[in-house]
């Protein structure tokens, strides 16, 4: 056997996961390009961006197993620096008229600012998240919805910032089929060394029982301090894409109906897994797509005589409860697929009575 | 006289937002499930309400108490369908639930009825403002305290003085054990969910009353002070819940009276920055409960 | 009466229980020993419903009853009083009571309860009102007890009843346990303290990592105790004690 050789059946021995899961995507993402109309493009990028969005979701929800509400709210400060400031100053002063003068005049390239939307959602995180991680399950869930708010009304009401309710437009088009691809499979390495990495274990651990991490020296409020503000980073990271790729945006994508998709993908998909969240947003992007085509059917025919709203939030929860009852784990069921494929689905039979009692 | 009429708004208030979180926590207790569709449940009351007024001939006391009683059939109905078969899942699956469930309820308003809000035409004397104590204030305001009294009564009899009550609050404390004693699981959980339902229709009156309107996201702001009610009275009594409503709606009142016009839109996020830095000291809340952490499994 | 064959059952990964098979007759008083870890609770909460076997029978008076819920099998005629008394510290003693007899429940059949449980337990009748957090241990344990023959259990299953007492409480729980005998109610009894156990009971089991390592009398066990300790390794009274 040649060294290259070997060195593959390496990588797919230690790394299988990861190879199993980004040269689909990888494969996926050259077929769309050669093959498919600009609309599956389209889609197919925006399904790379979400998928950003909710591997960051999955670092710390998944592993933690505390549901995080505020993630949406990461996005949207990412997504707002980075329009800030990438959007040319002559731009800005027509679109945001109330903008402060300062932010007016900054104009950065879109990749430094991009980066620095993701640090500035990791800085604000950061304070936050210091007294909440402390709070104990049905305090700190009702807290972090509660920061959400807050996130909300500031940028709903900081028009000198953000454009109020209002629409932010004229972002600057930069995420392509291939740049959104690379951000998804690097976030798609980077959830996966995590979740394998020592913070990752000892996160889990605290998930799967955190008296039993207590003891053995698990620093569960660091811990789950330091995944927090990692994925509000990602989180953040995955904003300014998405932001240059829906190019305007007000802030209703950053709330209740857009974090309850990203949840979603995550949990039907499975929570306790990088392949869960993976196959989640795959499914969900799909049939919300599906659902979207016939809303707008709906609408034009004449059965209603009116506009069909609410059709794929509808049909989304539905189902989610569905999985929830039925496969609690997901449908990848809380486990990372593996190479060879057979001997994986062994080794996580042995350990699925205690994976998936919490990694639903 | 500022005042007399403070005073009776802000009791006003307080008994609302004391019946809008007792009936978040009669749920908490016992499941350990903070429930976000508590919020659609007074939204279903509201469309109850409108439905009930616009298109038929139904007089207002019996139209308030179909309301009432469509609000608990649908939480009975969600509890049923949707919080049973997962209540074995983990916490977090429980939550999701709850979040999948107000998202559903909440599109099946959009769907089945609009996105626009629809008039609710309650009897005028509802608003009728009326002078007491050398203040003017709205009869709905006198109204709400009347109904928080009499429902708060109500409810302490039930708790202490029925076998439901006396085992619903067994139950809080350790589920496992008041099934040994004989207590059907469900009989326990289904009456709690209805209780709930209940205040959630009681609560809709008054808050459609207000806004003479309803849409499908009018259950957020109720459930929003649920939240934040209960977790600074404590999420572990029922007496917390109320002192929470009560504190909640003086703090409201009061940051209203005192806020600056330019800073008003940033309320709610004020008041829950004072909440969370109040958790920081005192995460359990004002009230020490004796309800334990366990889950019903 | 109460009859278990082949009892499986685990907590997760965790196995508690491999095939454990015993029986208790009308009218006995059968103790279940074992040391930590051994099994015995997890029988216990097999039995009660509280968990659920993986695999076995547990037949009451001829009928099945593995798999039911808890509040069904109370119904059915078992009564546990759970290890750690578990009682509603929230709750009057009235009310503990109370809800002991949620089953059983009719007005003057209820007040004659009460009456008898006075006169088994005089100290409940004081603390009546009380609420059940300010009750001292052996307070607790005796109104765990008598909240569990509220509902006119066939059998009465007590999970470490003298777990956490004093020595003078020890010995009255023991002679509660005795009496209750006496009075014709079934017992199935887990405890550690073996050798007061071994003292008032008409037959025993002993348990080891979840298997059933012996079945008979107190005085067959008495007499393998040589073997037992060898086994075990002890030999002075006290570690035999802490051996079973």
């Amino acid at each position: 056997m040649s060294t290259g050789m070997r060195k593959v059946s390496d990588v797919l021995k230690h790394r299988s996961t990861l190879v199993l899961l980004s040269v689909p995507i990888l494969l996926g993402a050259v077929g769309v390009h050669f093959f498919a109309s600009s609309l599956v493009v389209s889609l197919y990028t925006y399904f790379c961006v979400n998928l950003i969005l909710v591997l960051a979701l999955q670092m710390f929800m998944g592993n933690s197993g505390i549901l995080n509400l505020t993630h949406v709210g990461w996005v949207g400060i990412g997504a707002y620096v980075s329009s800030i400031l990438s959007v040319p100053p002559a731009v800005k002063s027509m679109g945001v008229p109330n903008m402060y003068p300062a932010l007016v005049e900054l104009s950065l390239p879109i990749v430094p600012a991009i980066f620095i939307g993701g640090v500035v959602a990791a800085a604000i995180a950061a304070i936050i998240a210091w007294p909440l991680m402390r709070l104990s399950n049905a305090v700190g869930v009702i807290t972090l919805f509660a920061t959400l708010i807050v996130m909300h009304v500031v940028m709903t009401q900081w028009d000198n910032v953000t454009n109020g309710p209002r629409t932010f437009f004229g972002v600057p088009f930069f995420t392509t089929l291939w740049i959104a691809l690379a951000g998804a499979l690097v976030t798609l390495a980077a959830a996966h060394y995590f979740r394998e990495s020592s913070l990752g274990l000892r996160l889990r651990a605290s998930r799967d029982d955190r008296f039993a991490a207590y003891a053995m020296g698990v620093n569960v409020v660091q811990t789950r301090y330091f995944t927090f503000v990692l994925s509000a980073f990602v989180a953040g990271i995955g904003g300014g894409l998405w932001a240059h790729y829906i190019t305007s945006f007000s802030p209703k994508a950053f709330y209740i109906v857009e974090i309850f998709m990203l949840l979603t993908m995550l949990v039907i998909g499975g929570a306790g897994s990088v392949s869960g969240a993976v196959a989640g947003t795959a499914i969900v992007t799909v049939l919300r797509e599906v659902l979207r085509q016939v809303e707008n059917t709906l609408s034009l025919s004449d059965m209603f005589n009116r506009d069909v709203y609410g059709l794929t939030e509808l049909s989304m929860a539905v189902l989610m409860v569905i999985i929830l009852i039925w496969r609690p784990g997901g449908v990848v069921g809380g486990r990372e697929v593996a190479w060879p494929l057979l001997r994986a689905r062994r080794r996580a039979s042995e350990v699925a009575s205690a994976d998936v009692a919490s990694d639903e | 006289m500022i005042g007399a009429e403070f005073i009776i708004n802000t009791i006003s208030l307080g008994s609302l937002y004391a019946l809008v979180s007792l009936g978040l926590v009669f749920v908490y207790g016992i499941l350990k499930l903070v429930n976000f569709a508590y919020g659609e449940y007074v939204m279903v009351a509201g469309y109850a309400l409108y439905v009930l007024t616009a298109f038929t001939p139904v007089p207002w006391y019996l139209t308030m108490t179909l309301a009432v009683g469509f609000a608990a059939l649908i939480s009975y109905v969600t509890e049923l369908v949707a919080f049973r078969p997962v209540r074995t899942k983990s916490l977090t699956a429980m939550l999701v639930t709850s979040f999948a469930v107000s998202v559903f309820l909440q599109n099946a308003a959009l769907l089945l009825v609009s996105p626009r809000a629809r008039a609710v035409r309650l009897p005028s004397w509802f608003n009728r403002t009326i002078t007491v104590f050398d203040a003017t204030v709205p009869l709905r305001n006198i109204l709400i305290i009347v109904t928080a009294a009499v429902l708060l009564v109500g409810l302490t009899l039930l708790m202490k003085y029925t076998v439901l009550g006396i085992a619903m609050r067994a139950a809080a404390d350790k589920f496992t054990t008041t099934r040994l004693m004989g207590v059907p699981a469900n009989l326990v959980i289904s009456a709690a969910f209805i209780i709930s339902g209940t205040l959630a229709g009681v609560v809709s009156i008054f808050w459609v009353g207000r806004s003479a309107a309803v849409d499908p996201v009018i259950g957020m702001a109720p459930l929003l002070i649920a939240f934040i009610a209960t977790v600074i009275g404590g999420m572990h009594s029922l007496t917390g819940a109320v002192v929470g409503g009560f504190v909640y709606g003086l703090l409201f009142n009061t940051l209203s009276i005192m806020l600056p016009a330019s800073v008003i839109s940033y309320r709610d996020a004020i008041m829950f920055v004072i909440v969370i830095v109040f958790l920081l000291f005192r995460p359990e809340g004002i009230v020490r409960g004796s309800y334990t952490e366990e889950r019903v499994g | 009466m109460l009859k278990v064959i082949d009892l499986h059952a685990s907590y997760g990964a965790i196995t508690a229980l491999r095939g454990v098979s015993l029986e208790v007759r009308q009218g006995e008083l059968v103790a279940l020993l074992g040391v930590n870890g051994a099994g015995k609770s997890t029988a216990l909460k097999s039995i009660s419903g509280v968990l659920r076997p993986i695999q076995g029978s547990i037949r009451l008076l001829d009928e099945e009853i593995a798999n039911k819920k808890p509040e069904v099998i109370l119904r059915k005629g078992i009564s546990l009083v759970p290890e750690g008394r578990e009682i509603f510290t929230g709750l009057t003693v009235e009310e503990n009571l109370r809800l002991g007899a949620y089953t059983s429940y009719e007005r003057t059949r209820y007040q004659n309860d009460l009456e008898e449980v006075f006169t088994l337990f005089p100290i409940l009748k004081e603390r009546f009102r009380q609420a059940g957090g300010l009750l001292s241990g052996g307070e607790q344990q005796q109104l765990a007890i008598a909240r569990a023959l509220m509902s006119h259990p066939k059998l009465l299953m007590l999970d470490e009843p003298s777990l956490g007492l004093s020595p003078t409480l020890v010995d009255q729980i023991f002679e509660l346990i005795h009496s209750l005998r006496e009075r014709g109610i079934t017992i199935l009894l887990v405890e550690q303290n073996a050798e007061r156990a071994l003292e008032i009971v008409d037959r025993v089991y002993l348990l080891k990592t979840g298997s059933l390592e012996f079945s008979g009398t107190p005085e067959e066990l008495k007499s393998k105790l040589d073997i037992a300790t060898v086994y075990f390794g002890g030999a002075s009274d006290a570690e035999r004690e802490v051996s079973l």
